[in-house]
């Protein structure tokens, strides 16, 4: 018989994690300290998550944006494990479209994406505190056309009063993953939850026939932490640029649009 | 969450203390309490998970139904005491999980591995026999997967743990189970957890110990993108198993698959069989094709059968009990003695045993029960075979002379003895 210890880890899919994250000007001050203590949180709390997973090796990505964007993880995602959390500094405009098409262009096999196992359909967190201070309509088109971004779990965060929801929104594609709060306590404990729930989808055993979507972790959060209905945007659909819903075709995985 | 300090009342008054957190998982989170000044587990629910349920009312009285009828085996770490609801959500108390226990994403991850292959027949054997035990009580548990299993890696002792969606076969909890260990007719969608589903997840999970590979996850499983179709294709329309015979098309990568590579080509033939059945089209479609927890007794009690220890340390697979050559060291390796049953041989060595299920059909907590050992007299290497049943055997001596084995005693290791138990008859036969 082979001996035991020559057998290796059973090949596991790995599951990215994104975070995009608003450090514009306005972010100043205590915000940008509560950004960073919270995901200081989420990183630990995602390494309990990575730690006993057979289903899935967790990565993580971050991208800030503000006057442009920049990959905090500039060498692609890295394995949670590994992950420690570097002190983000805010100034400057909110690019959001310009991190929509520099996120483009790393939703690929070719680029962020690719492994030798393959990949679950990533998780997207957005954040942002502010209005959009370029054009994104055209890079969401754009990436709306990525099948990644299409098929990934994408939940948003508008944290104060000025975040622009239709944005957001129109980001996620579903104004019930948006969570609207100025309540920066609730922020941190939400965005921990949303990542935990997220990341644990593809390990968790389902009632359902169907994965839950970000609506759906943004509604179990709700329940969870018993918070009021207007914790999620209220906007009908008309309000925002809705995505278009996913086709069979989208489903090819022989696509090269991979 | 709860916390340290928190009481809860159980559904009959008592008081729980809870002492500490101890983990989280996707319905809930897990705590040691004091129960009535002993320690014990508090499984608490998530209220989201109680509010995605159809009917938490119907989950709730399912568990304090299986609290009232008590665990169908010691391997079940079973709900001993369900508590009242407490702010929409409740929970139930069960066991804490001994030391020297790891469920079997760890054995996965290679975080512990098995100390020998007899200890992993032995935790496969334990699974299998604890089902057959569950089932026969008319029950179905509803969602196998790799983490609700706790093994102890060198005697390949099971705990099974999660038995809050153990319901009589059919009842809906409202469970579907965890992705990747559902079978197929689930993940298509047209039945609900049942007897038969569980055999299908019970058959993923020995293949994962012994191989450390998902049997569904050959080359297909390596697209670049885990699609929502794609899962549906490898797990529900068109499942394939990585060692199919004829379709190669999931075979294993000679890179990320290489454990199955290396253990496959050792399996006996008879392991490779049903491991083929139960992962077949014929499986896969008819539910009710599928081998069943006694087949699997069978073939696993005789895999234990036909393992020795060479003396480098290596255990090898003898093949109908007759000496053979260590794959490792390449020594000769010499059996005096097999045990030959009805349709195979077995090596007589020391510790070698039959169980109650080699000789045929038999009630399924007796399926286990070794009916006859190998032992040595006191201080010397002379072997023998002990009856371990509470029956005379009838036996027949070398020179032809019938004899009587009472039970406890033992008969020596000789050419041409003959005994029967249960209508079987077993002939000892010295290696030339
Ligand atoms: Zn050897």
């Amino acid at each position: 018989m082979p001996t035991l210890d020559k057998l290796e880890e059973t090949p596991r899919k790995e599951l990215h994690v994104f975070y995009i994250l608003d450090t514009s000007g306005s972010m100043i001050g205590t915000p940008i300290a509560e950004l960073n203590h919270a995901m200081e949180e989420c990183t630990e709390a995602l390494k309990e998550v990575a730690k006993n997973n057979g289903d899935a090796k967790l990565k993580i990505a971050v991208m800030e944006f503000n006057s442009n964007c920049k990959w905090v993880t500039d060498h692609g995602p890295e394995p949670v494990e590994d992950f420690e959390w570097e002190y983000l500094e805010a100034g400057g405009l909110t690019s959001m479209g310009a991190a929509l098409t520099e996120l483009d262009s790393q939703l690929s096999r070719n680029k962020f994406l690719s492994s030798m196992t393959g990949a679950f359909m990533p998780v997207l967190i957005f954040m942002t505190d502010g209005i959009a201070t370029d054009d994104y309509d055209r890079p969401l088109t754009e990436i709306r056309k990525n099948k990644w971004f299409k098929h990934g779990t994408k939940i948003g965060f508008a944290i104060s009063d000025e975040a622009d929801e239709k944005m957001i929104a129109s980001v996620v594609g579903n104004s019930e993953a948006v969570i609207k709060t100025n309540n920066l306590a609730l922020f941190k404990k939400l965005i921990r939850f949303v990542s935990v729930r997220a990341s644990m989808l593809a390990s968790s055993s389902r009632t359902t026939d169907k994965a839950a979507d970000g609506g759906g972790i943004v509604s179990d959060a709700k329940k969870e932490l018993d918070l009021p209905d207007d914790v999620t945007s209220s906007l009908p659909d008309s309000a925002y640029n809705k995505e278009p819903e996913a086709t069979s075709k989208d489903d090819d995985w022989n696509d090269d649009e991979w | 969450m709860l916390a340290t300090g928190d009481k809860i009342k159980t559904s009959s008054g008592d008081k729980i203390t809870i002492k500490e957190f101890i983990a989280e998982g996707g319905q809930g989170e897990v705590y040691k309490v004091d129960y009535n000044g002993r320690e014990k587990a508090l499984k608490w629910y998530k209220k989201s998970f109680l509010n995605n349920n159809s009917d938490p009312k119907a989950f709730y009285a399912n568990i304090k139904h299986n609290v009232e009828n008590g665990q169908p085996s010691k391997e079940f770490l079973w709900p001993l005491e369900i508590t009242e609801w407490q702010d929409d959500t409740f929970g139930y108390i069960m066991d804490l999980r001994p030391s020297g226990y790891y469920d079997i994403t760890e054995y996965m991850l290679c975080h512990i591995r098995f100390k020998s292959y007899r200890a992993i027949i032995d935790a496969c054997l334990k699974i299998v026999s604890a089902f057959r035990i569950l089932h026969s009580h008319g029950y179905s548990y509803q969602d196998l997967n790799d983490g609700n299993f706790f093994i102890d890696p060198i005697k390949g002792d099971v705990l099974i743990c999660d038995n809050d969606n153990v319901a009589p076969d059919k009842v809906e909890t409202g469970i579907l189970g965890k992705p990747r260990y559902l079978a197929p007719e689930i993940v298509l969608g047209k039945v609900k957890p049942n007897m038969l589903t569980d055999r299908f997840s019970m058959a993923i999970l020995l293949y994962i110990l012994f191989c450390l590979n998902h049997p569904l996850e050959g080359k297909k499983y390596l697209a670049d993108a885990l699609t929502p179709a794609l899962q549906e294709k490898l797990y529900g329309s068109e499942p394939l198993f990585i060692m199919d015979p004829n379709d190669k098309s999931n075979g294993p990568d000679s890179v990320a698959h290489k454990n199955s590579i290396m253990v496959w080509k050792c399996l006996p033939d008879y392991m490779k069989e049903i491991f083929i059945n139960a992962f077949s089209q014929n499986s896969f479609k008819n539910p009710h094709n599928r081998p069943t927890e006694l087949d699997w007794l069978k073939v696993l009690t005789r895999f234990r059968s036909e393992i020795i220890d060479c003396l480098c340390g290596n255990e090898v697979f003898t093949q109908n009990g007759n000496n053979c050559k260590c794959d490792c060291c390449g020594k000769m390796i010499k059996i005096p003695f097999k045990l030959e049953l009805k349709s195979y041989a077995i090596p007589a060595v020391q510790n070698s045993r039959i169980y109650k299920c080699q000789l045929g059909t038999c009630d399924a907590k007796d399926a286990l029960n070794p009916i006859a050992g190998v032992v040595s007299k006191k201080d010397s290497n002379i072997l023998g075979i002990r009856n371990k049943t509470d029956r005379k055997w009838n036996a027949i001596n070398s020179k032809g002379v019938p004899k009587k084995v009472d039970a406890g005693e033992t008969i020596p290791l000789k050419d041409g003895i003959t005994f029967t138990v249960d209508d079987m008859t077993i002939k000892i036969i010295e290696n030339k």
